[in-house]
């Protein structure tokens, strides 16, 4: 194993050098670096700068050699020797680096795992249901937003989901015939991905309708976009709802210790939610992780004593719910805060942002920051998310369609298991296997890949840097994300290659 | 690798527009409304409050003279930042900033203008004195530099991004014994003294003393006891070169430096906090004591490249007030959608043109080049492109002036007589005066600029009728290509200089680094040189009028319109007010209020 | 002699029957095609696609060729009403410029259907460049191994650490630079692009196309077919090269519609087709600023281009399902294989966002 991936690196290292040598001619040729100078009011001084300072007097490859030197130096740890290089602006390149690395891992985090988690729970609803009115729009849907160039998306969701929304709560007022007629819609939508008889589709769509309509008027009725809130009933309802579905997805209904001590966290959540508010004056980040913490080891402990035949999964069922009724309690305290969010002099009542990472200048405590990251983060990553889902929804589904067709599955089925027992514990896991090897690829390409992005949401990240050295033939930092990019791939092929390995025992490294 | 070396052709001509180009930059200097309207006297605006402002560049450092950081933005967030003798206000006119100090000429032969202080200081207490002024006027003179850019011998100790033709021509400053004025000689008269000190280059003498090793007085000596540069035979000095250095490079900075020294102002605003390609913001300057101060809080910069994101932010309330790179017809006309937003429109300071190439056996024949310049459509390219954005617009009828300038523009166009000769697209008259010909015009423009991509094509329609064979050389480079006379025609903006007179030797004159189109006519190249001696306004006026007159009938080219720009600002803020040159709506930052 | 009466029988057929015909006696050609018409999606998709393409080549005609549009998408004219769409569903009308005008004039239906038409030659000239360097590539390292693979392999390696967007944007600037100096006509410029976009996205393809050999060469067919002396190339064109049209097509549809998104990604950059040309990218880049003011300049190039990598998604989609012999849900064995090649085609995954 060790030598495997001794040899898997070594061949990385000089896979990489032939890349980098490859980019950094490519950039080079690509154009005149001093286009831009031509005709510049101060060109004779800035001429001969750049030149001198690039070394623009040395053909290309000499040039590589002096960039690989430095980034050779950065192989020594804690000498100064590590240089990328610096922009034709003079500004050094590792520093830009780091700074933007921020900026994107922060912009691709929560899209990646929102179009992970969605994507396969749809891919894997849809095969369980293949053909049915569920699957094709699934399909779709995803396929649709597949489609979509992303700036495309960018600026509709711009219009839509922050200007219109933000003029929207200016007056936040709606006529009962259009509360309806976005019932009826969403009733009709239900009822066309639900399955089954006519006479459960029909229902669905009715219930649909209720819902969405009773919904609506709930959050207009009670001024909830701009004074949400969450409180004792909708912690408890929320919670109740988390232990069950935890429940019938992990050990089924029939197993009531595990729903009982389900139920019992989020009893016991609600006794902890008026002590903790006043923790949460002067909290940070460790106060959330510890309560999330908090809550899990209180789940498992009530499912560890609520024992039963089979504890672990008690104790399972009762952790998850018990972290969900954390998160619930946390956004419970970030909804008490974003009135004053909507209030502060910066926001001025219109919260969803639609550019860059943060409002400059804005102060508060913990919460405040935290909406404000909130209502940045929204935008691009809804577009990140569609824009991703249907590579895992395809993939999952197909995975999951070849695996409920296998032999064991029949075994499964044939020996009497539950469906549910058969879909989670045998199919499930074995279509998560070539899933894993997906992500891993799909990080590696996300880091370099999420360009436009960022730059149709003004978030100076890797892809950023990186056009605006394209367009000004600017090799250095083009390298520098190049670097970037090219290792986290390679890092992350022979996390897949390993992760597959150890996941599906048919597979083995050649060691 | 020839690709990747210095060209020498190149390198003449792209001087050529530098010393061209950097009269129009001196003339358009700093911040402006010198005529006392900065108080309370706009009703509505209160003092207080925040402003967030959209730009396209991010900041890199607040030396804005240094060579790497000469960006816009870099310039406009020193206009918060930096005061100095003088500023400009929109009608491009010096107004003279007295909370700073004053300035006077005490004598024509020798040039001698006398400048006092008014008790200036930085955002720390420590006053403007003599060792900032020697560092200021040693940084825009290059008084000490010995370099020698072909024989790579000696060394320019400040790398700055302007020319130190003005002040290179001065010896060290004189000061009177209180160090509160100052002298300054010029060996040959420059109509350009009044905006020799650009307060860009003004720099705390005791940060960059501190930057450089060393202490103010330490700085101070070695500026007053260097004697002066000579290219012929230079000589090291390790001083001066410490203290380049730390002029250089101690301002680059992205994000907020350690040192807050470095962040120190004489402006009505200083600069708190940066975060990095995101955004800056400035605070009031407590220790501000010019005419100019700020009536608003806090004013943040924050940094959106996409013309579109700009917009939509304004919509959003996210900024309140932007001002699009590219000024078109939906840009304006979505910003003019926004309820609360109010369009403020001008004039940019640039206009496009056409020149033909007198150097190519086409455009040898006079016939030829009047016949093409017939079939340019100028009121339909006017009428398409620049009317949507501005109803007022018109055809731009000089080579001399733009319209913005008033009296001498009228006096051009009514000697001139383009109305006449092009007023309208003459087909016919260009059919007749090829007489069946069908000449090849290839015509150089930028095609990444969509405004020229569009009069391309409605000149080459046009052209096509009359006979012409039009081929397309748009291309992103094409300013690398300007110098080399490959094309018959070329398209592109010049920025008008407003006042001086170098620009004639550069463009008209025979030979002349800018004359890329090999114009050439003795009549024009005598006035020229009769002009550039002329001190005396009016009959100056007259002569550059003669010069319009003459490239018209020689069908030299046509100007085709000037630049139609915008700023679209919040309803909510006050005191802005549009200004064409690249300092744009920050040039009086510190009348802005909200209401 | 006389006509055969067609026999009409309108018996109900035994299932049992039906799904032996389903199989026997059908060549793999026609199984296929008989899956993939079956297919409601899929046929509705090459219909629409079909159609796109009739439409843009006969609209504004074919290089010297005219078409039946009556404007020319570089003609100037007088803008009638803001330049806005004249189409209209009550009363059903097409008007004077259906999909609307730009700021000069021009006609955006016959606008569009220019940049349609550079974007499907973009899209197909990717396809084929990509294919055929993939196949190719991919074929020669899964048949031959040893020292070609390794060569061949680490190549691909090399380029597929570069993100694709990196790639394509540094050689689509390259490319059309040097075109454009060249003086070619545009469709050079155009298809230049494709080739380079497509010498870019060849080594997903590649990996794939290696795996389908490598399991292939050890089959019993194979071996039969060498022990018989037949030749390499017989034994790849003839026997290994069939069994992976499959594969190889599939991944080609896909490869095709992201290119048309990649070229839209390249055209925001202002990296892609460069001015005075048209392709859809270019089209909506350039008219996004008109969106609040003028939408019809950004919609209908917009439609055209999710449209068009919609129908090859789902083409794609149905050819997949109509190759896949696990549809039919047997040889375990082959499943199991199949799925270690599906595994690799996680990193064609490399569109633009």
């Amino acid at each position: 194993m060790i030598s495997y991936i001794l040899r898997r690196l070594i061949t990385a290292v000089l896979i990489l050098l032939g890349a980098s040598f490859i980019v950094y001619i490519m950039t080079a040729a690509s154009g005149d670096p001093l286009w831009d100078l031509y005709g510049h009011p101060n060109a004779a001084q800035l001429i001969p700068d750049r030149i001198d300072s690039l070394n623009l007097d040395q053909p290309p490859i000499l040039r590589y050699f002096t960039w690989l030197g430095g980034a050779l130096g950065c192989l020594v740890p804690f000498s100064d020797m590590c240089s990328l290089g610096v922009t034709r602006d003079g500004l050094e390149v590792t520093q830009l680096l780091l700074f933007a690395m921020g900026q994107t891992i922060m912009l691709v985090t929560a899209g990646t795992i929102l179009a992970i988690v969605i994507g396969i729970t749809l891919g894997i609803v849809s095969a369980l249901r293949q053909y049915s009115g569920l699957d094709y729009g699934v399909t779709f849907f995803t396929f649709l937003c597949f489609s979509l160039p992303s700036f495309w998306l960018a600026v509709l969701l711009k219009e839509i989901v922050a200007i219109s929304f933000n003029d929207f709560l200016q007056d936040p007022v709606m006529s009962v015939g259009t509360i309806l007629a976005i019932g009826v819609v969403a009733g009709f939508i239900w009822y066309l991905v639900s399955f089954g008889r006519m006479k459960t589709r029909i229902l669905m769509g009715v219930l649909g309708f209720l819902v969405t309509s009773g919904i609506v008027y709930f959050v207009l009725a009670t001024n909830w976009l701009t004074a949400p809130f969450l409180g004792i009933p909708l912690i408890l309802l929320t919670g109740v709802l988390v232990a069950v579905i935890a429940t019938i997805l992990i050990s089924g209904l029939r197993n009531k210790r595990a729903l009982y001590s389900g139920l019992a966290t989020v009893l016991v959540g609600l006794i902890v939610y008026f002590p903790v508010q006043s923790f949460f004056r002067g909290a940070g980040l460790w106060t959330v992780i510890i309560l999330c913490l908090v809550m899990i080891v209180i789940g498992a402990a009530i499912g560890y004593f609520a024992g039963g035949y089979d504890r672990g999964q008690g104790m399972r069922v009762a952790g998850i719910t018990g972290f969900f009724v954390a998160l619930l309690i946390i956004l419970d305290r970030f909804m008490q805060s974003w009135p004053d969010y909507l209030d502060s002099g910066r926001i001025r009542g219109r919260p969803i942002a639609t550019a860059s990472a943060s409002t400059p200048g804005l102060t508060g405590d913990f919460w405040i920051i935290g909406i404000d990251r909130f209502t940045h983060l929204l935008l691009p990553t809804i577009a990140l998310t569609l824009l991703a889902l249907a590579s895992y929804s395809r993939y999952s589904r197909a995975s999951m369609l070849e695996i409920m067709g296998q032999d064991y599955i029949r075994t499964a089925r044939a020996k009497g298991l539950s469906e549910r027992t058969v879909v989670m514990r045998h199919a499930f896991r074995n279509a998560l296997i070539p899933l894993a090897t997906l992500v891993a690829y799909d990080i590696g390409a996300l880091i370099g890949g999420a360009i436009i992005t960022e730059s149709v949401f003004a978030f100076t990240g890797m892809g950023q840097l990186f056009v605006t050295a394209v367009r000004n033939v600017d090799p250095n930092p083009v390298m520098g994300v190049f670097l970037i990019t090219g290792i986290v791939a390679m890092v992350f092929n022979l996390i897949a290659d390993l992760v597959y390995s150890v996941l599906d025992p048919r597979v083995r490294v050649k060691a | 690798m020839g690709k990747y070396t210095f060209k020498g052709k190149a390198a003449v001509s792209v001087a050529a527009i530098a010393a061209l180009a950097l009269t129009g930059c001196a003339n358009v200097g700093g911040g402006g409304g010198g005529e006392e309207t900065g108080g309370g006297d706009n009703g509505g605006g209160q003092e207080g409050g925040v402003l967030t402002i959209a730009e396209t560049n991010a900041f890199t450092g607040a030396n804005p003279a240094y060579t790497k950081a000469n960006l816009d933005i870099n310039g406009k967030v020193a206009t918060g930042t930096r005061e100095g003798f003088i500023y400009v206000n929109p009608s491009q006119e010096i107004q003279r900033n007295e909370g700073f100090g004053t300035f006077e000429k005490t004598s024509d032969d020798p040039l001698t203008v006398e400048y006092t202080l008014n008790d200036p200081q930085w955002s720390d207490g420590n006053k403007i004195d003599k060792a900032d002024v020697m560092l200021w006027w040693a940084t825009s003179s290059g008084y000490y530099d010995d370099g020698d850019a072909e024989a790579k011998t000696g060394k320019d100790y400040f790398t700055i991004a302007g020319s130190t033709d003005i002040l290179g021509h001065t010896d060290i400053p004189e000061f009177s014994e209180d160090g509160k004025s100052f002298t300054l000689t010029y060996d040959e008269p420059q109509a350009d003294w009044e905006i020799a000190l650009d307060q860009d280059y003004l720099h705390p003498a005791h940060v960059v003393a501190e930057e450089a090793g060393m202490t103010e007085d330490e700085l101070l000596t070695v500026l007053e006891d260097s004697p002066e540069g000579d290219p012929e035979s230079p000589k090291e000095n390790a001083d001066l070169a410490k203290i380049g250095k730390a002029w250089d490079t101690a301002f680059n900075f992205t994000a907020t430096p350690e040192n807050d020294k470095l962040l120190l102002s004489n402006g009505p605003y200083k600069i708190q906090d940066i975060v990095e390609n995101s955004s800056l913001t400035m605070v009031k300057n407590d220790q501000y004591n010019g005419e100019h101060e700020g009536k608003l809080d806090e004013i943040t910069v924050r940094f959106i490249g996409d013309s579109t994101a700009q917009i939509q932010a304004l919509r959003n309330g996210e900024v309140d007030i932007m001002a699009p790179v590219s000024v078109n017809k939906d840009t304006i006309d979505q910003v003019k959608e926004i309820d609360s937003v109010n369009v403020l429109q001008g004039q940019d300071l640039s206009y496009d043109h056409v020149d033909l190439n007198f150097g190519t056996e086409t455009f040898k024949d006079k016939n030829v080049r009047e016949a093409f310049l017939k079939t340019i459509p100028r009121q339909q390219i006017v009428d398409q492109l620049i009317k949507p954005v501005t109803d007022d617009a018109s055809v731009l009828n000089s080579q001399m002036y733009v319209s913005s300038q008033g009296e001498p523009y009228e006096k051009a166009t009514e000697t001139n007589e383009a109305e006449t000769l092009y007023g309208e697209v003459d087909i016919d008259g260009a059919k007749q005066l090829l007489g069946g010909k069908t000449p090849t015009v290839r015509i150089l423009y930028n095609n990444e600029n969509p405004a020229r991509v569009d009069s391309f094509q409605l000149i080459k329609e046009s052209a096509e009728k009359a006979g012409f064979k039009v081929e397309d050389l748009g291309d992103p480079s094409w300013s690398e290509k300007l110098p080399d006379g490959d094309y018959e025609a070329s398209l592109f903006g010049w920025v008008s200089p407003g006042v001086g007179t170098e620009v004639l030797s550069q463009i008209f004159k025979t030979g002349g680094g800018g004359n890329y189109n090999d114009y050439s006519n003795a009549d024009v190249d005598k006035l020229v040189d009769e002009a550039r001696s002329n001190l005396d306004n009016d009959s100056r006026v007259d002569q550059m009028v003669e010069i319009d007159k003459h490239t018209f009938e020689d069908a030299y080219g046509l100007p085709l319109f000037q630049n139609p720009g915008f700023f679209g600002v919040s309803e909510d803020i006050e005191g802005v007010e549009y200004q064409p040159n690249q300092d744009g709506a920050f040039w009086n930052l510190w009348e802005w209020s909200r209401k | 002699m006389s006509q055969q009466e067609p026999i009409n029988v309108k018996e109900p057929v035994d299932p049992a029957v039906a799904r032996a015909e389903d199989v026997q006696g059908k060549s793999q050609g026609q199984l296929v095609r008989q899956r993939f018409f079956g297919n409601t999606g899929a046929v509705i998709s090459l219909i629409v696609l079909i159609f796109i393409v009739l439409l843009s080549v006969t609209s504004i005609g074919v290089g010297p060729l005219p078409g039946w549009w009556k404007w020319d998408p570089d003609a100037t004219g007088t803008l009638v009403d803001s330049g806005r769409p004249t189409l209209s569903l009550l009363p059903p009308a097409l008007g004077n410029h259906p999909f609307g005008q730009d700021n000069l004039g021009r006609d955006l239906f016959a606008m569009t259907m220019q940049g349609t038409q550079y974007s499907l030659i973009v899209m197909v000239v990717v396809g084929v460049m990509a294919g055929l360097l993939g196949t190719v590539i991919g074929g020669l390292s899964g048949y031959f191994r040893g020292w070609t693979e390794a060569i061949l392999m680490r190549l691909t390696d090399v380029i597929i650490i570069i993100p694709l967007v990196i790639l394509a944007a540094l050689l689509g600037r390259l490319a059309i630079s040097y075109v454009r100096s060249t003086g070619l006509p545009t469709t050079a410029t155009v298809i230049a692009l494709g080739l380079l976009i497509g010498a870019a996205s060849w080594p997903p393809l590649a990996r794939l196309v290696r795996g389908e050999f490598l399991s292939l060469r050890e089959r019993e067919f194979v071996d039969a077919a060498r022990l018989a002396g037949a030749s390499s190339g017989r034994i790849i064109f003839k026997h290994i090269l069939p069994n992976t049209v499959g594969v190889i097509t599939v991944n080609i549809t896909l490869l095709m519609s992201s290119a048309i998104l990649l070229e839209t990604a390249l055209s925001y950059l202002g990296l892609g087709i460069q001015a005075p040309d048209w392709s859809l990218g270019r089209l909506i880049s350039e008219n996004q600023t008109a969106f609040a003011t003028r939408p019809w300049l950004f919609w209908w190039p917009g439609v055209f281009i999710v449209t068009i990598a919609l129908t090859i998604n789902f083409i794609g989609d149905g050819l997949r399902d109509a190759f896949d012999p696990r549809q039919r849900k047997f040889n375990p064995k082959k499943a199991r294989d199949g799925r270690e090649h599906r595994t690799e085609r996680g990193a064609d995954n490399r569109t633009a966002r």
